[in-house]
């Protein structure tokens, strides 16, 4: 069966004016759980690659510029 | 990141922990310790920093046996009643002796409890009997304490490794494990004299009401390997029909903190205000009432505060808004919930295993050896019942040390060669299709499947539909499955840890018949608990490549207890309405 | 490229080298990777970031050094807390707190007279759990300091060393002007047995703030002071019912038989956290008299309340 790409809007929102990943920081990345986050080829800044959340907030606890929120995923809020 | 290379290293080391969230650390740290000259290595599916269940911290300790507040004796003998007799007291008495000196200990690494005006442990009664509780509030420097003394003691940290199989040697002692890397797909043999498991509940058997895979009650990356994984190295696992059902805030499936709002005079009420749990403990009969009440006119249930000086409310709404579950503050905000004002709405969690909070786990004795020679596991996977985070931490530094000594007594295991080759071969076979279901899909399915018929009240019949309808999705499993990175790879090797804690649920539950533990084991078809025929541990294990249940005996009681005793417990209780 | 399969983290000399770069987020980043290293040899550089001239930079060192301990930390820290950046400086006093080698007090220990109010609330917060004997004498003049925080965390201080010699300091605080302090004071003397601290804790039931009556109702209890049973009694008229809760609590503890009757009449009241509460201590008490007030409530809604009601009774009977 062929694959479709179903959209799905995700909780974790970077702040790509705050975020330093560009100048080699990987915080948020490093401690997520669920390992859901990625530092983006394009913009250099970290955003949310795969909708699997645990809603926890390491990555916005330990994030050094408060450049992450985590909001409640939508299908519970 | 996340293309898959091809890739095979082996490392070797004297004990190999598997899992850095609670036990884990605490396991490694004492293994070093202990032995300064031994290779330590701490394997984690995320980063030992943030993992596992206590990621952002605990509101406290649930079981802190405390001299001058509780006793070891008595300890033992309410875990013993309130998981209704099927208890190997050892381990628990054991717990509860050595857990005063984790906790000061814990202490010396910068954990803080909670402590009066004159720095003694401010421990809150929470039950009738002991007094048990002791809140953490700044708990959410726990991980980083941790991650502190192991760099300290210079474990050797393996981040974002998933185990996925045991080796285990032609003698049939542990030999070590394999893994795979989470965002490479590039494996590690880790040869080892002796490992333990610490790879916390298997916390996506059950949906969660939302639907959404990820909100689950437990840390989401506790997907089940170390029950799975235990089971095909041939270890007894106990009690897995004993499932984990917490009551916790609905739709946001974080606890609703009995523990914490309890001793500030909060408490669970129906939709009349009223108080309606008759147990004491934390177990299956109180999640029984709760059900029983959820589902009769007088439901839905809430926790309620708002009786309490607005002051105390708000001071309870900030405990739990900020540790534990920091988000909750922010569920809370987009519902316009206030404790202060209202009453919040709860509701019982999907099913899982955790000896954490109930019973089920990989079975093991008073010095957390396994069934397997060399093979541990300590935490929420192993079978110590009612464990909670001090029962991890206790239990892991018994690992640790227990293995440690094994580790200098005995030589490195030979294991299958082809072992190795077979299961990365099973791991990447997702990685060879160019279409089919992935992994995500085939999930939702197992655990939808495992809402529909699994969750108690169990009906017999359901349960064998249940088995035969996950008998098909193994099938689309192992033929159809695909992965089109390392990171979906990961979720496909889940998956198949997932299947395999559904089938062992199903089968342990069908093996016991009769009802046992209030909600966890309510068995319709067989209504009455049986002393007589099932006043035993039921351990399953693999058998010929097959799934098999035994009987086996409870360890004679150290710590008797009085028929009344049972009697005044039993008294206080309310039927299942069947 | 080869598998890594272990943490790893270069010299800290390597890490320290991004102290010197241009961009202030380099310099944060090279803070975060300094801490992570878990290295006392870091200490020396994440301290010498609280002096970046970048208030971010030094903001992240002085998170970064509450994952250290020891007197060094401490000294840098003791830096952090002076900050002209109010987020530096919080941050500083949350990292001090988090230390536990006594040895660190000597390094904080002059703080405590810094002019700055906010700089002594946070070494004496800091000094609280290192229990330094050394710290007393700090601790006892900080009671009179002119600033409610800080005497606040002074008590602290002297609450945890438990000295008979400050119990006249401490009473003395049952009679601030702020209400913190005077509760704060209260739940300090719970460690003394003497008549006077009985005295200052009995006048602290008619203090205006009911968490201040509270506390001192539940140290009352706590302590086993007798002659507090009537004073306790005539708080069973208080305002509001969480202060009645714990003098019921209190008046159980000290098995007051005397109370029975007015305890009973608690057994009314509409919250059943109260109801429960009297239950219970009619138990503890157990007096025959509480039987009829008892029997009365055997089929009360609230199971609390019941559950206690039996154990109460089986109390008296046995
Ligand atoms: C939301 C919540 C609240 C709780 N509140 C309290 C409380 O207030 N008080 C209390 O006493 N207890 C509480 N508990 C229970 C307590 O936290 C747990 O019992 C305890 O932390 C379990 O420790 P563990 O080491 O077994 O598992 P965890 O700490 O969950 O660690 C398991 C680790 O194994 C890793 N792992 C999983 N699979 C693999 C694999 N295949 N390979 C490698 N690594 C793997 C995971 O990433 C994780 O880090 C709570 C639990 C939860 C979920
Ligand atoms: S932690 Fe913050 S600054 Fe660092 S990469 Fe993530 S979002 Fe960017
Ligand atoms: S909230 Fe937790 S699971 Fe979600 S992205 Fe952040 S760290 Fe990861």
């Amino acid at each position: 069966m062929p694959l479709a790409n179903t959209a799905t809007s995700v909780p974790v929102v970077v702040d790509e004016d705050k975020c330093i990943a560009d100048k080699g920081c990987t915080v948020c990345v490093d401690v997520c759980p669920l390992d859901v986050l990625r530092i983006s080829d394009l913009t250099g800044k970290a955003y949310m690659k795969y909708d699997e959340c645990w809603y926890c907030m390491p990555c916005e606890a330990d994030c050094p510029t408060g450049a992450v929120t985590v909001n409640i995923p939508y299908l519970l809020k | 990141m996340d293309d898959i290379r091809s890739g095979l290293s082996e490392v070797e080391c004297d004990v190999l922990i598997i899992g850095g969230g609670t036990a884990g650390p605490m396991a490694a740290y004492k293994a070093r310790k202990k032995n300064p000259d031994a290779t330590v290595i701490l394997l984690e599916k995320a980063n030992v920093k943030r993992s596992g269940a206590i990621s952002m911290g605990m509101d406290g300790l649930n079981n802190a046996v405390i001299p001058g507040h509780s006793t070891p004796e008595q300890y033992t003998k309410e875990i013993t009643i309130a998981n209704d007799g099927i208890c190997d007291q050892a381990a628990v008495y054991k717990y509860a002796q050595n857990c005063y000196g984790i906790i000061q200990e814990l202490d010396q690494f910068g954990i803080r409890f909670q402590k009066d005006e004159n720095g003694e442990y401010d421990v809150k009664k929470v039950h009738h009997m002991g007094a048990y509780v002791l809140p953490m509030p700044n708990g959410e420097t726990v991980k980083k304490a941790l991650y502190r003394q192991l760099r300290r003691m210079r474990v050797l940290i393996s981040n974002r490794f998933m185990a996925t199989r045991l080796l285990t040697g032609k003698s049939g002692r542990a030999a070590g494990a394999i893994a795979v890397n989470t965002r490479s797909g590039e494996f590690l043999v880790i040869k080892a004299k002796a490992v333990i498991m610490c790879m916390g509940a298997a916390g996506r058997l059950g949906l969660p009401t939302s639907g959404y895979l990820f909100g689950t009650y437990e840390n989401a990356a506790n997907s089940g390997e170390g029950y799975a994984m235990a089971y095909h190295a041939g270890a007894k696992l106990a009690n897995l029909e004993c499932f984990q059902i917490n009551p916790l805030i609905k739709d946001y499936n974080g606890p609703a903190c009995a523990y914490v709002a309890g001793p500030f005079g909060g408490y669970t009420a129906n939709s009349q205000n009223e108080r309606f749990i008759e147990c004491d403990y934390w177990s299956g009969q109180m999640m029984q009432e709760f059900y029983n009440e959820l589902t009769s006119g007088k439901g839905p249930v809430y926790l309620k505060l708002n009786h309490l000086h607005e002051d105390t409310a708000n001071h309870i709404e900030q405990i739990l808004h900020t540790v534990e579950r920091p988000t909750r503050g922010r569920f809370h905000d987009g519902r316009g919930t206030r404790y202060a004002r209202d009453m919040i709405e709860m509701h019982i969690s999907e099913i899982g295993f955790c000896s954490g909070h109930s019973a089920s786990g990989v079975y093991v004795d008073e010095f957390a050896r396994t069934t397997i020679p060399g093979l541990y596991a300590a935490g929420d996977m192993a079978s110590v019942p009612h464990n909670y985070m001090l029962g991890a931490f206790t239990n892991g530094a018994v690992a640790g040390e227990d293995a440690i000594d094994f580790a200098a007594q005995v030589d490195f295991e030979d294991y299958d060669g082809e072992a190795i080759a077979a299961e990365q071969e099973r791991v990447l076979a997702p990685t060879r299709r160019e279409d089919g279901i992935p992994p995500n899909q085939i999930e939702y399915k197992i655990r939808r499947l495992v809402n529909d018929y699994l969750q108690p009240p169990k009906v017999t019949k359901k349960y064998e539909i249940c088995q035969s309808r996950l008998a098909e999705v193994r099938e689309d499993m192992q033929n159809a499955m695909i992965a089109r990175d390392a990171h979906e790879l990961m979720r496909a090797t889940e998956v198949a840890s997932i299947l395999d804690c559904a089938d062992m649920a199903a089968f342990a539950s069908l093996f016991r018949q009769e009802s046992r533990w209030g909600l966890y084991h309510w068995r319709v078809d067989h209504p009455e608990r049986n002393e007589e025929q099932w006043k035993c541990h039921v351990l399953l294990s693999k058998q010929d490549g097959a799934m098999a249940c035994e009987k086996h005996p409870i360890q004679p009681y150290i710590i008797p207890i009085a028929d009344d005793e049972k009697d005044a417990y039993y008294n206080q209780r309310i039927q299942a309405q069947a | 490229m080869v598998l890594q399969p272990f943490e790893d983290f270069s010299d800290v000399e390597d890490l320290a080298a991004g102290l010197a770069d241009n961009d202030p987020a380099v310099r944060r980043v090279a803070v975060m990777e300094l801490a992570d290293t878990a290295a006392p040899e870091a200490i020396e550089y994440i301290g010498s970031a609280l002096r970046d001239e970048s208030a971010e930079v030094r903001l992240q060192a002085a998170i970064a050094l509450g994952e250290f301990d020891g007197p060094e930390a401490a000294a840098a820290l003791g830096l952090g807390l002076q900050d002209g950046d109010q987020r530096v400086a919080q941050a500083a006093a949350d990292s001090l707190a988090e230390l536990k080698d006594p040895q660190a007090a000597t390094q904080i220990l002059p703080l405590t007279r810094h002019d700055s109010a906010f700089v002594r609330a946070g070494a004496l917060r800091g000094l609280k759990e290192l229990r330094s004997p050394n710290a007393l004498t700090c601790g006892l003049k900080a009671l009179g300091d002119p600033e409610p925080g800080v005497r606040v965390q002074a008590i602290g201080v002297v609450g945890y060393l438990k000295p008979d010699e400050a119990l006249p300091a401490l009473i003395g605080c049952c009679r601030d002007i702020s209400a913190e302090v005077r509760r704060t004071a209260v739940g300090a003397l719970a460690f003394s047995a003497s008549p006077h601290v009985a005295d200052a804790l009995v006048g602290a039931l008619r203090d205006e703030d009911w968490a201040v009556r509270e506390t001192a109702a539940e140290v009352l209890g706590r302590s086993g002071f007798r002659k507090a049973a009537d004073p306790l009694m005539a708080l069973l008229d208080d305002s509001y019912w969480q202060v009645r809760l714990k003098a019921v609590r209190s008046l159980g503890q000290l098995k007051a038989v005397k109370a029975v009757h007015v305890i009973a009449a608690a057994l009314d009241h509409q919250i059943g956290n109260l109801r429960k509460e009297a239950a219970a201590a009619l138990g503890e008490i157990a007096d025959s008299a509480a039987l009829v007030y008892l029997e009365k409530l055997v089929d009360d809604p609230d199971p609390e309340v019941r559950k206690n009601v039996r154990w109460a009774l089986s109390r008296i009977a046995g």
